[in-house]
């Protein structure tokens, strides 16, 4: 399989200089980097501009509703564990109205990746505040100013106990397809935080801004330390990219694996005449 | 017909206690004893809001005959505290001939004082007070008391031999302390040897999912649901299947949605409460046409209402929840066996027709534990159609009964994308009207296929009645009692119980009351959901339709049913 395999025919709705292009550039790649067969390949998303991006990618695809993809992705993946199931999505798709589902899916370490396509706006609603919009930004719906403070989606799924944490830059194909790569590979819940830029809410300045701020992390940096991590967290002046956190721990289809092997040993499934057994007073 | 219990043939007694007290294992063992015997027995048990320690009461009833309704009234009551029984009182009847036990330091209110009250030191016959009243029972009804020896080692198996001893002793004082000649003994109890199983509502539907072929459970604790969750988390791991308790309700029907999608059979099983939170969830299984199973076990409403007693007014939620014209379909059971059977349908038409399918259950069915018979619970089991494409894959194709094919991800050519936007038959989102209204039409379509297929109803009573109930879920059962005394004494009277509420079998339901002089509605629905429905899908004879509509938390009586039918009706 080749990047070119992954293109379905159906052209993207979004906006020219849009940081999603690339990212869905970068999608092609790593499923082709990583060795996925479309039709064993399923793309989740919610809502939001970069929530159609299942429609461009050759896979079974599933564009569902607004901050659920998590939970859709995590039926599928239980229930047909050979797919690799991606989930995509904006901020304000995982982190306000799905955030509940972002923290239990990362704690449970379900084996998928999530790929966040951050611009700091929510986009398809045509610009109003998001959870990632910095403290003080004039939008739509913020006249006088956000009075909220910006959440870093990295420092969040790191302590909520997500096993691969990393963040990219979309403007950065090559570095965003090889962190996509890994984070597809990766076993457990890997969470990749893409910096898309939004140039109709946020203008030409988001772009220039995030590529002047872009450092590669140090190459000494421990993968396996939590507080080494969140240090590349919260930064202003610089946004660092790379893998952040990396660490090896049991999946939630680990678990459930283990939990069979509790409930029935060895033994062959019950039948029926043993289930009812239960409901027999004699 | 079969014979069927009523009141002159069932014996129905209640325990009353605080926390700690164990007035609910007392029922138990009885409602045990008497299954092994081939007895029928229904148990109900109501709670007080406290999670350890409050009021709890249980009430057993019993009949050789097949019991379709609760108690209506007791024949014998045991009080270890009054105080606890005061909460109660409004929801419990008792016959002129009840025998009222209770601890001679508490004595019973005046209001009891024309029946026949018997002071027995519980307490101090034994710390096991609640085997004590379970020995004067037995004994006073006949039950044998070998199998009641049998339920208390069974149940006690885990506690180990210190705690069953001191168990039988106490029961073996209270079958000691019994009373000559008390109360009416039951000379129509006939002991079949046949036993039958004992089984709640919540947990026959839950082994009607593991029969249909339920391989993925998503669910989020609710009460009174909670129990077909416990029983999924200990088998589904068994068959291979998983188990998976989530954040919330959004998540549980997400993750079934999701399961569905790729291939596994899926259910959630919640109340009013968490069916609200699902509700948008449900348009996008109706509009991406992926099988989903949810079981709503109804509560008191609205909000958080009374999340331990029973009502039937999540009907409204059930047929419209989730804006845009959403098809779904909603069946409805009538008791504990009917739960098994509902939900095997349940799977079927979900899987046939690739929607989302609501079961109704409710508390006094879901909690309930009733008799069973074993060789009942078998069900057909359906299938879904996995499609294999060859060249150009239509998943949404237009077809004659809006069934177009599936395939789930796995299969080489059979991609497609799904949303919940509307989409055209490649699965491409689309914003044209001309699409939009096509695809409304052919996933309206599989509800005609489906009226078509699934007449589920249940009919009793006079052929030509005079006077026809309808009634839907857990009221059948108190109503078919009703229909039969009446008609014992010489009225002509009938019931049409649908089993599946959208489609509506219309046309047998207006055929029904189409035969009828007058018409009642029963239901317990302050808001009268169920005849509001009906008004809206059939005709009703005006002047002639009268409707018995209460709020739920108080079980529906015969005497209720037959009292509505003479003044409301009749008068």
């Amino acid at each position: 399989m080749n990047a070119n395999d992954f293109k379905s025919d159906l052209k993207p709705v979004w906006c020219p200089g849009c940081g999603d292009f690339a990212v869905l550039n970068s999608v092609y790649r790593a499923l082709a980097a990583a060795g996925c067969a479309p039709h064993e390949t399923v793309l989740v998303s919610g809502i939001g501009c970069s929530s159609r991006l299942p429609g461009y990618v050759e896979t079974y695809g599933f564009n569902s509703l607004h901050g659920r993809a998590l939970p859709i992705a995590i039926g599928a993946k239980v229930a047909s564990p050979r797919m690799t199931v991606v989930a995509v999505g904006g901020d304000g798709d995982g982190l306000a109205i799905g955030g509940n589902h972002f923290m239990h899916a990362a704690r449970r370490n379900v084996d998928i990746a999530y790929i966040m396509m951050d611009n700091e706006i929510y986009g398809l609603t045509k610009g109003q505040a998001g959870p990632t919009t910095p403290t003080g930004d004039k939008t739509k719906s913020t006249t006088y100013g956000n009075p909220d403070p910006a959440i870093d989606p990295c420092a969040l799924a790191i302590s909520l106990g997500a096993s691969w944490v990393a963040r990219g830059f979309s403007g950065d194909v090559k570095g965003t397809t090889e962190l996509m790569t890994r984070a597809i590979r990766h076993h457990g819940f890997a969470f990749l935080n893409i910096l898309s830029p939004c140039v109709t809410w946020r203008g030409e300045e988001q772009h220039k801004e995030l590529r002047a701020k872009t450092r590669a992390i140090p190459a000494d940096h421990d993968v396996t330390s939590r507080e080494a991590a969140l240090r590349f967290t919260g930064e202003h002046d610089v946004l660092t990219t790379g893998v952040l956190y990396e660490v090896a721990r049991p999946t939630l289809l680990d678990e459930l694996a283990q939990i069979e092997r509790r409930a029935r040993g060895s033994a062959p499934p019950p039948t029926r005449d043993q289930i009812l057994q239960l409901f027999q007073m004699r | 017909m079969r014979d069927i219990a009523h009141m002159e043939n069932a014996i129905t007694f209640s325990i009353v206690g605080s926390g700690g007290d164990g007035a609910v294992v007392a029922g138990d063992l009885i409602a045990m004893a008497c299954a092994a015997r081939g007895l029928h027995v229904m148990k109900t048990e109501a709670y007080g809001p406290q999670i350890r320690g409050g009021e709890s009461s249980s009430t057993v009833r019993i009949s050789s005959a097949p019991l379709v309704a609760p108690a209506e009234s007791n024949d014998a009551l045991v009080v270890f505290r009054f105080a606890d029984f005061a909460r109660f009182r409004s929801e419990m009847a008792l016959s002129p001939d009840c025998v009222v036990f209770h601890e001679p330091n508490d004595p019973p209110p005046a209001e009891l004082a024309a029946l026949r009250c018997i002071a027995v030191p519980f307490g101090e016959l034994a710390r096991e007070k609640n085997m004590v009243a379970i020995g004067i029972l037995g004994a006073m009804f006949d039950i044998p008391g070998d199998e009641i020896r049998a339920a208390i080692k069974k149940r006690f198996r885990k506690k180990g031999e210190t705690v069953i001893e001191a168990n039988l002793k106490a029961f073996g004082v209270g079958q000691a302390f019994q009373p000559a000649s008390l109360g009416r003994r039951l000379e129509s109890l006939r002991y079949t040897g046949t036993p039958h199983l004992l089984m709640s509502g919540n947990e026959a539907a839950a082994f009607g999912a593991l029969h249909a072929g339920c391989t993925f459970f998503a669910g989020y604790p609710i009460t009174p649901s909670s129990e077909i969750l416990h029983f999924l988390s200990d088998w589904l791991p068994r068959i291979g299947g998983a188990c998976v308790q989530t954040e919330d309700e959004l998540a549980a029907i997400g993750a079934v949605v999701g399961a569905s999608f790729a291939g596994a059979k899926a259910m959630t099983a919640t109340s009013g409460p968490g069916l609200s939170l699902m509700a948008e969830m449900l348009g996008l299984s109706s509009i991406a046409e992926i099988p989903s199973v949810i079981v709503d076990v109804q509560r008191g409403g609205p909000s958080t209402g009374i999340p331990t007693k029973s009502e039937q007014s999540d009907l409204f939620h059930a047929l419209y929840a989730s804006h845009g014209d959403t098809p779904r379909v909603v069946l409805a059971c009538c008791d504990v066996e009917d739960a098994f059977h509902t939900t095997v349908d349940a799977f079927n038409i979900a899987e046939e027709y690739q929607l989302p399918v609501i079961v109704l259950s409710d508390q006094l069915i879901g909690q309930r534990r009733e008799t069973v018979d074993a060789a009942s619970l078998v069900h057909d089991v359906v299938q879904r159609r996995i499609a294999l494409p060859v060249d150009e894959y239509k998943r949404y194709a237009y077809t004659e009964d809006g069934v177009s094919p599936m395939t789930i991800p796995g299969i080489e050519h059979g991609m497609y994308q799904t949303n919940g936007l509307e989409h055209d038959e490649l699965g491409r989102p689309s914003s044209m009207y001309v699409v939009h209204e096509q695809m409304n039409d052919k996933r309206h379509r599989k509800l005609d296929a489906i009226a078509d297929r699934y007449r589920l109803f249940r009919r009793f009573g006079a052929e030509h009645p005079e006077l026809g109930i309808l009634c839907w879920g857990s009221s059948a059962g108190t109503v078919r009692e009703a229909v039969e005394r009446m008609n014992g004494m010489g009225a002509s009277v009938a019931a049409f119980v649908p089993r599946i509420l959208a489609p509506l079998p219309a046309s047998e339901l207006q055929a029904f009351v189409d035969q009828c002089e007058r018409i009642l509605v029963v239901e317990l629905s302050h808001a009268a959901q169920f005849h509001r429905y009906l008004r809206s899908e059939i005709d009703l004879p005006r002047g002639r339709t009268a409707v018995l509509a209460r709020s739920g938390g108080k079980t529906l009586t015969v005497s209720e049913v037959m009292a509505a039918a003479v003044e409301k009706v009749m008068a």
